[in-house]
């Protein structure tokens, strides 16, 4: 098999005396969508912040073959990892099309115009709204500007955190297809945390199920989908 | 009747007379409030030290004059030398510090306080030396007893294209906006690639210059000196005009100044019971006003309290 | 580390260790008196440094001061600058009762106290919405305000205007039956050390002097006492919770607004008595003693000491009182230019102190000095 885009190898992670990541292990191939489950508190978003250099961390974090664990957020975003945070990913204070502006921060060509009039073909909602306050938008609105705000840094691999948190279960469908659709047009590998298993799974390759900051059950979507444990635990059935 | 409208219009002539110094006295603080506001806008911090970072810029301003560099020179040189020594200040003393924690902060910029203080009055000594002038001198027009001076024209313009460059800068260029980035969201600014340190440095190099610009055009003023005591005052008035715009608005701060201006020259000498040594008093007392009623300033749009 | 003691709290052994380390603080704390009640000076090199017990008094009462920024700042976390206008109102208070009422500067105390305690409250009271940066903004004002309120021309019968209000009609007279001269002269008895201690009897004026430091000696420790107390006590770890996390603190059924008042309400007391005993050592109250320079001064005392210790606080008022003294009186070193030791250089001094300390030593010389005492003795708390 190819060499995975993000290899993640014995991660730990602590805040201050409380170890939250006891050395987990995990792979994300190549225009690849990986899941990551878990309960609250599982230390999924620490996660993510590691891989994105946010927070200190043991152990290895390897980019296309290029150990990354040491390097500053702002480095890791100029080799190609985006991350959309929790719950609030926008600029409230910054108008639409100033934080796609910001998204497209590390970039030096002359695209970035093109790109900020692609993603408002696919949102036409925030063409409307280019002007405003992105704080005066919905929360579906502001989900929208957090996931192209993200893109316009044209990244290889990114990072999501519950993309669907607080939304309509119809909006949550939208931006799934829509993640979907960016997955296969321009190749971005994917790895998401998310709450809402059925749809995460229905869009995903693979899965991973974080436990109290260890990996505990591991496999392709429609394995994790059979399995019993996590149709219990996480799909209500 | 003919000596009633004489009084009436010798009032008057008094009343435009004081607008017209409220209007020089508040532009000047309006200018180290902007400088103020660059800073807490980017890291919600309350620079003590920023009238005294403005006097030493004035001084050096001076001092190059008196080597015979151009006034005008002279004074974007000070503005450079102020910004250099604000981001290096930046990154050796604030840097280190979680800036949710203000005591640290606050007593950081009190020890820049005393010590830039105390080096200016050991290289240029307390005595008052008088500024060059940066305006025109005279008056612009005289009528009766109402004088409009120059110096106020010029003091008032300047403020606002300060203000109308400031704002330029930070929604037209891609520092601003990541300026302006990191004051919003420093957490998805970081994600966005934003380095946060060199934001925020340039974020004090721009309010040290900001200062210093306002610092020299107070000490152009024809009536006063510069010494290095002279922002000690200035800086509460300051301060105050910042709170009444919400401390994160720059043409808040512009308004605020004019405020406290009107409140020190006017309102302070038509209310009889209110002596007039009281200007610095009433600008405290506006200040806890607004403090109390609006934390969010009279003119701040925020709803949301930052601190 | 071979050399390491320990005790243990709570034993005998540890009740002796306090008790001789309290003997050797007073018996030193009197033969600094007594050495310095006359000369008061220390020569290094060519540079003279003043010693005497004026200075030791003034720093008394910035102890006190900064004792009272300790509880407002250290313990209850409030990020309040203006110490100075408490220390002013204090001292103007006093300089008013003793100068046109005639009382005696220690009665003052009775007025001055719940007077500062009471302003303190009621400016605090803003302080319950005003929290973080804006108390320190306002606290600062209300410093920087001080020195014109009582410059102002309706209060010039009361103040004395600028030139401030002289209180040299009132004389602290030693009781004679205290053993002055006796002490003095066996003091000056001892071998080689002896001629320290002056010689002959002490005059009037070195009596009156000495008596003044033994009296403000005495309310230093009172002030002590009571802070100390006062921060053990329940108010105290209400103090703490406030400081430590105000939202939990008031969920775990702390009353945010009487924990608040009250501190603010004891740091000014303690800035009021700091004032009083101010204006009994210089015998003038003048407005521009009292100015935002002065509030910044009693920070840097508390920062120097250790925000949050009180035997910090002591630390901190002999600094401030004398280093600048000491600075200013320093005429030539070898390796400084002279224009640098003629102009503020104490405030340059104690400017750089604050922003070293909290830099690298965010504990304070108390904190460096616990740290050093470790190595070689340690105390283990009570267990039991
Ligand atoms: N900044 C922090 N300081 C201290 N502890 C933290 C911090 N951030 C997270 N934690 C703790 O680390 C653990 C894991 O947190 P994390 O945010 O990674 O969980 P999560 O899986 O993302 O949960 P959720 O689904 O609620 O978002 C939690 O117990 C949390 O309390
Ligand atoms: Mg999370």
């Amino acid at each position: 098999m190819r060499a995975p885009v993000l290899r993640v190898e014995g991660l730990e992670a602590t805040y201050g005396p409380m170890q939250v990541l006891y050395g987990i292990d995990f792979s994300v191939y190549h225009q690849e969508i990986v899941v990551v489950l878990g309960a609250n508190g599982a230390g999924k978003t620490t996660t993510l912040r590691s891989i994105s250099g946010m927070i200190e961390t043991k152990g290895l974090i390897e980019f296309k073959q290029e150990e990354i664990g040491n390097l500053r957020p702002s480095e890791i975003v100029r080799r190609g990892v985006a991350h959309v945070p929790q719950g609030r990913g926008t600029f409230p204070e910054l108008t639409v099309q100033e934080n796609l502006r910001v998204g497209a921060f590390i970039r030096v060509d002359k695209d970035v115009s093109a790109d900020i009039d692609a993603c408002y073909q696919n949102y036409p909602i925030l063409y409307e709204r280019r002007t405003q306050m992105a704080g005066s938008l919905s929360g579906g609105e502001q989900q929208m500007l957090a996931v192209s705000r993200a893109l316009m840094s044209r990244p290889q691999l990114l990072l999501m955190d519950e993309p669907s948190l607080g939304l309509a279960p119809k909006i949550v469908e939208d931006l799934f297809e829509r993640l979907v659709a960016i997955n296969t047009e321009y190749g971005t590998t994917m790895l998401i945390v998310e709450q809402n298993a059925q749809l995460a799974l229905s869009i995903a390759n693979r899965g991973y199920v974080l436990e109290s900051g260890s990996i505990s059950v591991q496999g392709t979507a429609e394995n994790l989908v059979k399995n019993d444990a996590i149709r219990r635990a996480y799909l209500g059935a | 009747m003919l000596y009633v409208e004489h009084i009436w219009v010798h009032d008057m002539d008094l009343l435009l007379q004081r607008v017209f110094d409220a209007v020089t006295n508040g532009s000047t603080y309006a200018l180290i409030a902007v400088a103020m506001v660059l800073i807490f806008k980017a890291t919600t911090l309350i620079n003590f030290a920023q009238g005294e970072q403005a006097m030493l810029g004035a001084f050096v301003v001076l001092q190059l004059w008196d080597w015979g560099v151009p006034m005008w020179g002279a004074v974007a040189i000070g503005m450079c030398f102020s910004g250099v020594l604000a981001a290096f200040l930046e990154r050796a003393l604030i840097r280190k510090f979680d800036p949710a924690d203000h005591l640290p902060l606050v007593i950081i910029t009190l020890g820049l306080f005393l010590v830039i203080n105390a080096v200016a009055a050991i290289i240029w000594r307390f005595d008052p030396k008088s500024f060059p002038e940066l305006f025109p001198s005279g008056n612009a027009f005289a009528i009766n007893n109402i004088r409009l001076s120059w110096y106020t024209i010029f003091a008032f313009t300047s403020c606002v294209i300060v203000l109308f460059v400031l704002q330029t800068l930070l929604s037209k260029t891609k520092i601003g906006l990541a300026f302006r980035a990191v004051s919003s969201n420093i957490e998805s600014s970081r994600l966005s690639g934003i380095k946060i340190g060199t934001t925020l440095q340039f974020g004090w190099a721009l309010a040290a210059a900001a200062g210093t610009l306002g610092a020299s055009i107070y000490a152009a003023n024809p009536v006063l000196q510069i010494e290095p005591s002279m922002m000690l005052r200035a800086l509460i008035l300051s301060v105050t005009a910042a709170a009444l715009g919400g401390l994160d608005s720059l043409w808040g701060a512009l308004i605020g100044g004019l405020t406290i201006g009107f409140v020190q020259s006017v309102v302070v000498q038509y209310i009889p019971f209110i002596p007039n040594e009281m200007s610095l008093s009433a600008a405290v007392i506006v200040l806890l006003i607004v403090l109390i009623f609006r934390p969010s300033g009279v003119l701040g749009t925020r709803a949301v309290e930052r601190v | 580390m071979a050399a390491k003691i320990h005790i243990q709290e709570g034993t005998a052994t540890y009740r002796k260790y306090r008790i001789a380390m309290w003997t050797c603080f007073i018996i030193s704390l009197l033969l600094v008196a007594f050495a310095y009640v006359d000369v008061g000076t220390i020569s290094i090199g060519s540079n003279k440094y003043n010693l005497s017990l004026i200075r030791l008094d003034k720093a008394i009462a910035f102890t006190i001061a900064i004792l009272g920024l300790q509880v407002v700042v250290g313990y209850t976390g409030q990020i309040a600058l203006g110490q100075s206008f408490f220390f002013g109102t204090g001292a103007y208070l006093s300089a008013w009762l003793v100068a046109d009422h005639s009382w005696p500067f220690l009665m003052t105390l009775l007025v001055v106290i719940p007077s500062c305690f009471l302003i303190g409250m009621i400016l605090g009271l803003p302080a319950l919405r005003i929290r973080g940066l804006y108390l320190a903004l306002l606290t600062f004002g209300l410093a920087a305000v001080f020195p014109s309120i009582v410059k102002l021309d309706k209060l010039y019968t009361y103040t004395g205007g600028a030139g401030g209000k002289l209180t040299s009609n009132y004389k602290f007279v030693a009781p004679s039956w205290l053993p002055f001269d006796k002490v003095a002269e066996g003091l000056q008895k001892i071998p080689f050390l002896g001629g320290f201690f002056g010689d002959g009897p002490l005059s009037d004026r070195e009596e009156s002097r000495m008596w003044k430091f033994i009296l403000f000696s005495i309310i230093a420790a009172i002030c002590f006492w009571l802070v100390s107390n006062l921060i053990q006590s329940r108010p105290g770890r209400a103090m703490r919770a406030v400081r430590d996390n105000e939202t939990s603190a008031a969920t775990s059924g702390i009353n945010l607004a009487a924990t608040k008042t009250l501190s603010f309400g004891v740091a000014s007391a303690l800035g009021g008595v700091g004032g009083v005993i101010y204006v009994a050592e210089i015998g003038i109250a003048s407005p521009d003693d009292f100015s935002s320079l002065l509030a910044i001064y009693l920070i840097v005392g508390l920062v120097v000491g250790g925000v949050g210790t009180l035997s910090g606080a002591l630390i901190g008022g002999l600094v401030y009182a004398l280093i600048p003294d000491w600075a200013s009186s320093t005429q030539s070193i070898s390796f400084l230019p002279q224009r640098w030791l003629q102009g503020p250089t104490g405030s340059l001094i104690l400017g750089l102190l604050l922003i070293v300390l909290t830099l690298f030593l965010p504990g304070g010389i108390v904190a460096g000095w616990r740290k050093v005492k470790k190595r070689f003795l340690q105390i283990d708390s009570a267990t039991f």
